[in-house]
């Protein structure tokens, strides 16, 4: 549906070219829930841009539904006017001088050909009660919440029903209890449609919660690209597992390879070796960083043996967080964060023995 | 009576209790503002020959009739009509090409347009017309000369004592300030909305016309009505450029009533005139104030500032240049250089290889041995620094009383502060005439024909200005920035002097240069108010001198003031006042 191959863009400023993106490849399916998420500036905002025909890239190759809407080498550059496309902006960018009906109407006034007035006001009312704004129309635009201004904005994008919904930070103007309302209310809404959807934002849990595909981009590449459950699962690079969730890191050296099924081998690190998945194509003295979630970590009882990876550890602090209990355990030279079961009974200082379960410890270059 | 009380009552005692200092504040604004004008009012309906004739006795309806039965008024009325729409339509057409062009366009050095634009503030409307009479008159003008001689016209080429001269000047004039404030308005606006209009699927044109146009709107008329107001009391241009031809407009009018006063005291009449057009200024001051607050609501919260994409130019690059620099050559640079010439020459004669030759600095030691030049210097100095230092803290104080306090009211004072910028200032000089008679006949005191009279004319003429710059940059002290410091256990005197100061010393200090620059500009009050030499500041000698026909010596004056006004405006922009502009690009 959207297919992007090595996307180039740079931006001229007073300091000298900014390299926003460099070489960005994507595949995004009829339907699908695509997300873009990384950390701030590392252009997100400057792909989802460039596919809606409002940057030009330097390089590169955009097609929508199988129409090149740009080309670098073939010179083909569609203005974003005549892209099937439907926006959302961060700001949600409200026409203040027109009314909520108003604002939903022009994309139909705009389209080619004169569309009935009485066809024009069926589908503004169907798109504002889409988004749950029916009785709004006549309000004048600045006077809506922001929640409000959200939904007519969406319901601007979505009332030429086009082939693809492009979505740039929607819900980060939100406060807390409304975004979370938001999140799969948009999620369903789009679903229902049917509508190919780009999503931007720097949030992880919207990522994880709303998408189909998560791509991860860091400085202006996409470093992983997959479901969110194997975002989660299995972070490709350091910098995935760090950014998606969290996460202890113990760095070492591999001094056992692979053997066998589940690619399991065994790192030396200061709280010990540890036996964990080992990235392909790694050898014996390669340097890795295990990465071992938090909620993943449990306390050793006696059916723990010593090749479970169990380490002696000792614990520093204690927050009771209703649902866990995080603390934070001196494991030889690191520190590391651990989720236990609100029930288990630890006491700073104690000193405890902990199992770090070898399929759920993950070696990554580093 | 109780020695002590809870705290709770005495806190809402003290919230009620007026406090002295606010209520003086209050005091001094209402005689400054309040009394000249209803002393105007009541003058108008006064047949006393001199204002110092008043009595109850010599009330009458007499002078509106007179005034409004002469055909001349209407004479006048459509006069102004096609000179301010004439002007007003130059001026902001221009600022806003020039807006547009720095804003949205790939026009190269964008940095030098942000910085000359405003410099057009410092050509004083006085010398701008008089440097466009030695280039355009009919007669002897540089340009008419040089096409009856060498190209052999019949007649004049131009005129410039016409309605389209003044218009031409003015409207030249009226470029920096409107463009000073258009370039806000085209920056304030997020590009999102426009984004937002063509990915749904509207064309450029399309979006140009349905947004951006519509979104501009409030905020373009708002400036059209504001210069407009400047237009109509500006009466350096009409003065120089309409009255030798016997065309008048408003506040020249206004001006010869009371001038011709020796002969033929009309000052009742002047006043009835004076209240139509008070009239016209409060109403349009009135209309440009709703607009204000209604863009209000046109605000919108904008996402990251990014600024929006800019337009090529293609072909119109180098159109676009041109139409930059020939404004920046009409504006500033051929007037500066006309009058520099005039200065230099012998006597004013077109520009020759012969009279390179001759060229001298003459006429400046002319200005130097001028027995009025020193007196005027002294009194310009004088009333120009009392005008700003007065503006500056009597503006502090309004402001920090209607922004900060509990002042009853701080609405009424604000708005009464706001009132003298509708009243044009030939009409603020005849109220203050009659108020200084009335004043120095009860207390035998001399303020009419003191350098006072003037300075306190210019006080109330830009207390408007003041009051508003400051509101909005004490505004934007957060009051928790204050907070934290007495939390911090700062006595309100020292948060005052350790917090609230330094963050507003940029403010005030760009106030007090830009009412110097603006005071030092004007000869219209001046003008009214003369009286003898202790009140002939430099504008009113350059107006005399250049009625006496020496227009080298003006020349040579107009070169020094305008070389000492370039000064200060870079110093508003070293200052800050515009630093945003120029670190923008
Ligand atoms: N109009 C512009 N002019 C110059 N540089 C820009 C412009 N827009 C973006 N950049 C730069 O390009 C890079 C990528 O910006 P982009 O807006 O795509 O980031 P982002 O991933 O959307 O970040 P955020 O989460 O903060 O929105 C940044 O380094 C940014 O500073
Ligand atoms: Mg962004």
């Amino acid at each position: 549906m959207i297919k992007i191959e090595n996307l180039h863009l740079s931006y001229q400023t007073d300091e000298g070219m900014v390299h926003a993106v460099r070489g960005v490849n994507i595949d995004i399916a009829e339907g699908q829930f695509f997300t873009l998420l990384g950390p701030s500036g590392c252009g997100k905002t400057t792909t989802l841009r460039a596919l809606a025909g409002l940057e030009t890239p330097a390089d590169g190759e955009i097609s929508i539904d199988g129409k090149l809407v740009y080309s670098g080498p073939k010179s083909i550059n569609i203005p974003s006017y005549r892209r099937d496309i439907g926006m959302v902006f961060q700001s949600y960018a409200i026409w203040p001088h027109m009314d909520v009906f108003e604002n939903v109407a022009f994309p139909l006034r705009e389209m080619g050909g004169r569309m009935p007035k009485s066809k024009i006001r069926d589908k503004v009312l169907a798109a504002l009660s889409l988004v749950q704004l029916d009785g709004y129309e006549d309000r004048p635009a600045p006077f809506l919440s922001g929640g409000q201004q959200q939904r007519l904005a969406l319901a601007r994008a979505l009332v030429k029903e086009p082939k693809v919904l492009l979505l740039d930070e929607p819900l980060s103007n939100l406060d807390a209890k409304l975004r979370d309302e938001m999140r799969t209310e948009l999620r369903d809404l789009v679903k229902r449609l049917g509508i190919t959807t780009v999503y931007v934002t720097h949030d992880q849990l919207e990522a994880l919660t709303m998408s189909d595909v998560v791509a991860v981009m860091e400085t202006g590449l996409i470093v992983q690209e997959s479901t969110p459950f194997d975002i989660y699962e299995e972070p490709r690079t350091r910098f995935v597992a760090a950014f998606i969730g969290q996460t202890n890191f113990v760095e070492g050296k591999i001094d056992a390879a692979a053997n066998g099924a589940g690619r399991v081998g065994s790192v030396a690190t200061s709280c010990g070796s540890l036996r964990c998945i080992l990235p392909d194509g790694a050898g014996i003295g390669d340097a890795v960083s295990v990465v071992v979630r938090p909620e993943d970590v449990y306390l050793a009882d006696q059916r723990s043996v010593d090749g479970d990876n169990m380490v002696t550890a000792e614990i520093a602090e204690i927050v009771f967080m209703g649902e866990t209990l995080e603390c934070t355990a001196i494991v030889g030279a690191e520190t590391m964060r651990l989720k236990l079961h609100p029930s288990t009974r630890v006491e700073a200082g104690q000193s405890i023995k902990l199992v770090f379960p070898a399929d759920r410890c993950r070696a990554l270059a580093s | 009576m109780a020695t002590r009380t809870l705290d709770f009552p005495k806190m809402r005692f003290d919230r009620r209790k007026l406090n002295p200092w606010h209520v003086t504040i209050f005091l001094v604004v209402t005689v400054l503002v309040a009394v000249p004008v209803a002393i105007l009012i009541l003058g108008s309906f006064s047949n006393a020959k001199m204002p110092t004739d008043f009595t109850w006795a010599t009330l009458t309806f007499a002078n509106y009739p007179e005034v409004w039965l002469d055909p001349g008024t209407y004479n006048i009325l459509y006069n102004t009509v096609v000179y301010v729409a004439g002007a007003t339509f130059v001026g902001v057409s221009v600022a806003a090409i020039l807006a547009w062009l720095v804003e949205r366009t790939t026009i190269p050095g964008k940095i030098w347009i942000y910085a000359g634009v405003p410099l057009a503030l410092a050509v004083p409307g006085l010398l701008q017309a008089m440097a466009w009479v030695i280039l355009a008159s009919p007669r002897s003008g540089f340009i008419n000369r040089f096409a009856m001689d060498k190209l052999g016209f019949e007649s004049a080429l131009i005129d410039i004592y016409t309605l389209g001269g003044m218009i031409f000047v003015e409207g030249l004039r009226l470029v920096p300030t409107a463009f000073l404030m258009m370039v806000p308005l085209l920056r304030s606006m997020d590009p999102a909305l426009e984004e937002a209009a063509y990915t749904s699927g509207a064309r450029p044109l399309s979006t140009a016309r349905k947004i951006t146009l519509m979104l501009m709107a409030p905020g373009f008329v708002a400036v059209t009505i504001y210069q407009a107001i400047i237009a109509l009391e500006v009466f350096e241009v009409p003065g120089v450029l309409g009255m030798p031809a016997d065309i008048h407009v408003f506040s020249t009018r206004v001006y010869m009533l009371v001038a011709e006063a020796e002969f033929l005291p009309t000052y009742g009449q002047a006043n009835a005139l004076a209240m139509l057009y008070l009239g016209v200024a409060l109403v349009a001051s009135y209309f440009y104030w709703r607009l204000i607050r209604r863009s209000e609501r046109f605000t919108v919260v904008t996402g990251k500032g990014y600024r929006p994409k800019l337009t090529p130019l293609g072909k119109w690059h180098y159109p676009a240049i041109g139409f930059v620099v020939l404004f920046m050559v009409l504006a500033i640079i051929l007037p500066f250089l006309v009058l520099l010439y005039t200065s230099l020459v012998k006597t004013l004669q077109p520009p020759s290889w012969d009279v390179f030759s001759t060229m001298s600095f003459k006429w400046y030691s002319w200005v130097f041995d001028y027995g009025r030049f020193g007196s005027t210097l002294t009194n310009t100095f004088q009333m120009v620094f009392a005008t700003a230092t007065i503006v500056t803290v009597l503006s502090f104080a309004i402001s920090l009383i209607v922004v900060r306090s509990k002042f009853v009211a701080r609405r009424v004072l604000d708005q009464m502060a706001f009132m003298p910028h509708a009243i044009p200032g030939v009409v603020m000089g005849l109220a203050f005439l009659w108020a200084f008679l009335q004043f120095d006949k009860f207390t035998g005191t001399a303020m009419f024909g003191s350098i006072w009279s003037v300075v306190l004319v210019f006080v109330v003429s830009f207390i408007a200005y003041g009051t508003r710059t400051m509101n909005a940059a004490i505004l934007q002290i957060h009051s928790d920035l204050e907070e934290a410091a007495s939390v911090s256990g700062a006595p309100p005197w020292r948060t005052l002097w350790r917090v609230f100061m330094p963050l507003m010393m940029p403010s005030l200090v760009g106030i007090w240069v830009y009412v110097v620059l603006l005071s030092v500009r004007l000869a219209g009050a001046p003008l009214i108010l003369y009286e003898g030499r202790r009140t002939e500041v430099l504008a009113v000698l350059i107006w005399y001198l250049w009625d006496d026909g020496e227009w080298e010596a003006v020349a040579a004056m107009g070169v020094m003031l305008m070389i000492g006004l370039f000064t200060l405006v870079l110093l508003l922009r070293g200052l800050g006042f515009g630093r945003s502009m120029a670190q923008a690009r």
